[in-house]
């Protein structure tokens, strides 16, 4: 290709390019996420209400305008019963700051008669809800225990982290990060 | 079950690592296949990628940490955690290029035929990421009613994560049909060029796009400003080629 074509070429690619930057601008700010309800970073935490063992109905709802990390798990999950003390740990030390936790059992995948014997075992104090029937495992997409969401003061989710056990860094860090 | 469900069920993170470590190897192989024909060592080029890897995984764990020194303080373990995503990938990736581009002047590796032997490799790895994107569901798109669009987080969008597979193999592909008598750099800065001007055109149909002054696309300012930077190099490298013969 003669420089002079070649050349051309390029010059057209790069205007191309620009074009296409200020035709697809979003100016209206319109793929801002956080207006909708998905288990996804960035986007608005799906309401879900749930009840405890001794019969209390909790909806994350009740907690808006407070930091909340929902951690789903199950009795029979290693992972979840490893990070499981220092969730208990940090929850211990945060939650005069105003952190909430809400440890969401997977009941549909777990035996009930095993839950209180495993919240007695790791001295659990934060709410533990139950999702009998599914209902917020299947909102929150659930594909692998544990799962924990980091949900922000407005509602919106900051952070996912799948699978586990979760290092108290980790920990700490995104919690510091849903504090702000 | 959709396939992209078994699919994102399969590899839902942290699997979707697999799907990176998968092409890793993949693009290595192909990389020591095209070495010779750069006239590049193949075990220099095996200290270097080594060298790099253990920088990154180490650069990239202590910038983390040094971002977040007051809780490491607290917990000075969580630094050996098997954690994965205690890690700065940017940070990690600074470390290990400046680490590469160090080990490789001692060496004596010349750089341009060097970065030609690498690009299939990172051809292959563009390839990794945009399946675990596909996996996770990082890097989604816009909202849209196009009859490809994919259900996901709450709404009908562009399929971008796939957009993005099939430019990334399309890529690695004109890369692999290049002749060998090209020059130094030609390969490397052609994949620059075609990575950049994907993004370009994949990040205007994405639906979590950093947007900056009135709402244009912080990635597709950045994609531009290396596809100018690729072009200008390939030109001079056409002039080059042009001028000894």
């Amino acid at each position: 290709m003669q420089p002079i074509l070649r050349r051309s070429l390029y010059a057209v690619i790069l205007l191309a390019g620009l074009v296409w930057i200020f035709a697809s601008a979003d100016k209206t700010n319109s793929e801002t996420a956080g207006r909708i309800p998905a288990p996804q970073k960035g986007f608005l935490a799906p309401e879900f209400k749930l009840k405890t063992s001794d019969g209390q109905s909790i909806a994350l709802t009740d907690y808006r305008g407070k930091a909340v990390l929902v951690n789903v798990w199950a009795t029979w999950c290693p992972p979840c019963r490893a990070e499981m003390p220092t969730i208990e740990k940090v929850y211990q030390e945060y939650q005069n700051q105003g952190l909430v936790v809400l440890g969401v059992d997977s009941t549909i995948q777990d035996d009930p008669t095993a839950i209180a014997p495993f919240v007695k075992q790791y001295n659990i104090t934060f709410p533990i809800l139950l999702d009998i029937n599914g209902e917020a495992s299947d909102l929150y997409e659930l594909r692998s225990l544990p799962t924990s969401f980091f949900i922000g003061r407005d509602g919106v989710i900051k952070e996912v982290v799948v699978g586990g056990p979760m290092s108290e860094a980790l920990l700490r860090t995104n919690i510091e990060e849903i504090m702000k | 079950m959709s396939i992209l469900s078994v699919f994102q069920n399969l590899f839902v993170p942290p699997r979707d690592l697999i799907l990176i470590i998968l092409a890793a190897w993949i693009g290595l192989t192909l990389s020591e296949r095209r070495a010779p024909r750069h006239h590049v060592n193949l075990d220099s080029l095996s200290n270097l990628l080594l060298i790099s890897l253990v920088s990154f995984v180490a650069g990239g764990r202590v910038l983390y940490a040094l971002e977040n020194l007051a809780i490491f303080a607290q917990s000075p373990a969580s630094i050996f955690s098997l954690d994965t995503a205690l890690f700065d990938q940017w940070g990690g990736l600074v470390v290990a290029a400046i680490t590469a581009f160090a080990y490789g002047r001692r060496i004596h590796l010349l750089l341009w035929p060097s970065l030609d032997a690498l690009t299939p490799l990172f051809a292959t790895l563009a390839i990794g990421i945009a399946f675990s994107h596909l996996a996770s569901g990082a890097a989604f798109g816009k909202e849209t009613n196009v009859p490809w669009a994919i259900d996901q987080w709450g709404a009908s969008r562009h399929p971008t994560q796939i957009y993005e597979i099939i430019a990334s193999i399309l890529t690695l592909a004109l890369i692999l049909i290049q002749k060998p008598t090209v020059k130094p750099g030609y390969e490397f800065l052609l994949f620059v060029a075609l990575t950049s001007a994907s993004r370009l055109v994949i990040e205007g149909f994405r639906g979590d796009s950093t947007l900056i002054l009135g709402g244009l696309r912080a990635a597709q300012i950045a994609a531009w400003l290396i596809l100018l930077i690729a072009l200008i190099g390939l030109d001079y490298q056409k002039r080059l080629n042009h001028e000894k013969e």
